[in-house]
């Protein structure tokens, strides 16, 4: 890994009609730590997201996973490399259990059996049970996605990822909405896995929370980035300030 | 009056089996097929085939029939399920005009619209099944091992991934799962298991021709599993009973002219299904469908 980089995004570019989503924006992904993406409402966040898990594919540029391009390659293959994000509509299994949710993105093979035989089976129940207590959901198992709390979808979309043994977490808003307690609950829960070796890449709006969880912050605007640094020099450049507020000059 | 229910209990027995079949990729992986006649037509034209021409009996027959059924279900899914759904329903709808087409002029095989006559009873190790008793005994252990072997299926891994590709295509593949192949097995397996159907219809009525395999059966049977409920196993069967009894039913009533019968059954299948869309989505024996903004 050069320069503990897990995820490297170059010049990347795409285009929606005539408008710039996305342009010419180098990122990198650093092993460990948890940056943010700010920015105003149609800066390009989950655009950007999408051109790093394969949901789009760029106009131009470059993505490398460990060194190596993952450009060209279909969503389910970025995955498969470690890749986990969530959306902002969480795009939940609606009508599975809390239980299958999760133990449907432990169980990766497309055809009729899962390998690793009754070993393996042993060790993704212990993953599904591991994210369960994790996300405090085990006493919800039993119920169906659509039938949970806001906040308990939230924490079940955390408990997909954290189940499918990510190693990058691309998470789009996932504190938005959420209760003080559910907020705290959901801070230690990022730091325990930061800690334990997961790299997390957030889109955020909230600036208390990307102040709260930022080891650095990258800021775009209109496709395009801005600037990038740790949290308390962006956070307090008063000309990015005035963009995000909207107080831009014409 | 006895000999009319078990024939009536045979033809619900083989359309139960179609249903349960169709609600496998239906009900639980969101895939709209139109062309499940298709395959319980592929299903009856194997089996009488192999029958008549190398004496196959039933359980090679059958085999063969899903053998088939499941390579022409292939050439489907490939090309078609590699993209979202209303492109699959297009697609089934082409193959099952198509079909209807091949059923028809390959008279040397099908019989043309005169269909094949004498189709010999089917045989079980050595013991020819005859009456209809016993053939409704055979139909029913069939629907018996067809359903067992969804529920297993629903029940495992590959279930939960037809699921998950049900709910949310988008997620499912951002988890690592391959949608194409997942659905490319799911609708093959839904297929061959369609052409048990068609072996049983061939064997029992010992004629079959292309008018029991047009689009009108494909909609019969998708009818069948959303009346009756879908994503569930009993569901499907429910919905073969209802709807395979309601004409019998209608012809008791005695106000109602018998040749008006089969108008009044189409109205009464219309009325049920926009009834149930409105008051209960998920179908008699199904889920209900989650209250409009609570969805995630």
């Amino acid at each position: 890994m050069k320069d503990g980089i897990l995820l490297q995004a170059t010049s990347l570019c795409k285009t929606f009609g005539g408008l710039k989503a996305v342009d010419d924006v180098s990122l990198s992904l650093r092993s460990g730590i948890i940056t943010t993406l700010v920015g105003p409402n149609g800066a390009g966040k989950t655009t950007l997201f999408n051109l790093m898990t394969g949901h789009l594919a760029p106009d131009g540029g470059e993505v490398t996973w460990l060194g190596k391009s993952i450009l060209g390659l279909t969503d389910w293959k970025i995955a498969r490399l470690g890749i986990g994000r969530s959306f902002q509509d969480l795009k939940l299994f609606a009508h599975m259990t809390v239980e299958e949710n999760i133990e449907t993105v432990t169980e990766r093979s497309s055809w009729l059996w899962q390998p690793g035989g009754a070993t393996g089976k042993r060790s993704r129940k212990a993953t599904v049970e591991a994210a369960l207590v994790a996300t405090d959901l085990a006493g919800k198992r039993h119920v169906r996605a659509v039938d949970l709390a806001y906040a308990e979808r939230k924490f079940l979309s955390l408990a997909r990822i954290l189940a499918s043994g990510a190693r990058l977490w691309l998470l789009d808003e996932p504190a938005s909405g959420l209760d003080p307690g559910s907020y705290e609950r959901f801070l230690s829960l990022l730091r325990r896995q930061v800690h334990e070796g997961v790299t997390i890449c957030i889109i955020e709006h909230n600036l208390d929370i990307v102040q709260g969880v930022s080891d650095r912050i990258v800021f775009l605007d209109r496709g395009r980035l801005l600037a990038e640094g740790d949290p308390k020099t962006i956070l307090s450049d008063p000309a990015l300030a005035a963009i995000y507020f909207g107080e831009r000059a014409a | 009056m006895w000999a009319y229910a078990v024939n009536l209990a045979v033809l619900i027995s083989i359309n139960a089996i179609l249903a349960v079949t169709l609600n496998f990729i239906l009900g639980y992986a969101g895939i709209f097929s139109l062309a499940h006649a298709l395959f319980f037509g592929v299903g009856a034209y194997a089996a009488t085939f192999v029958a008549m021409k190398f004496g196959a009996g039933f359980i090679s027959a059958t085999g063969a029939g899903m053998a088939l059924s499941a390579l022409i279900s292939l050439a489907l899914a490939l090309p078609a399920l590699r993209v979202r759904g209303e492109y699959f329903v297009a697609a089934s709808l082409g193959l099952q005009m198509l079909a209807i087409t091949v059923f028809t002029e390959w008279k040397s095989v099908t019989g043309g619209i005169g269909g094949l006559t004498n189709i010999p009873p089917a045989r079980i190790a050595g013991f020819e099944i005859v009456r209809p008793e016993y053939f409704l005994l055979l139909a029913l252990i069939s629907l018996v091992l067809v359903t067992l072997i969804v529920r297993a299926l629903v029940r495992s891994s590959f279930g939960r991934s037809l699921k998950a590709i049900r709910d949310d295509e988008t997620a499912a593949s951002t988890f690592g799962k391959n949608v194409a192949v997942i659905k490319t097995v799911a609708v093959v397996l839904s297929s061959a298991l369609a052409a048990v159907a068609g072996s049983l219809y061939a064997f029992y009525l010992s004629f079959i021709n292309v008018e029991s395999f047009g689009l009108e059966t494909s909609i019969q049977v998708m009818a069948m599993v959303i009346i009756g409920g879908t994503a569930t196993l009993i569901g499907p069967v429910i919905g073969s009973i209802l709807i395979l009894l309601l004409p019998a039913a209608l012809s008791y009533l005695p106000y109602l002219p018998t040749t008006e019968i089969g108008s009044i059954q189409q109205i009464a299948y219309g009325l049920a299904m926009v009834l149930l869309m409105i008051y209960r989505p998920g179908g008699l024996w199904g889920f209900q469908e989650v209250p409009k903004g609570s969805q995630t």
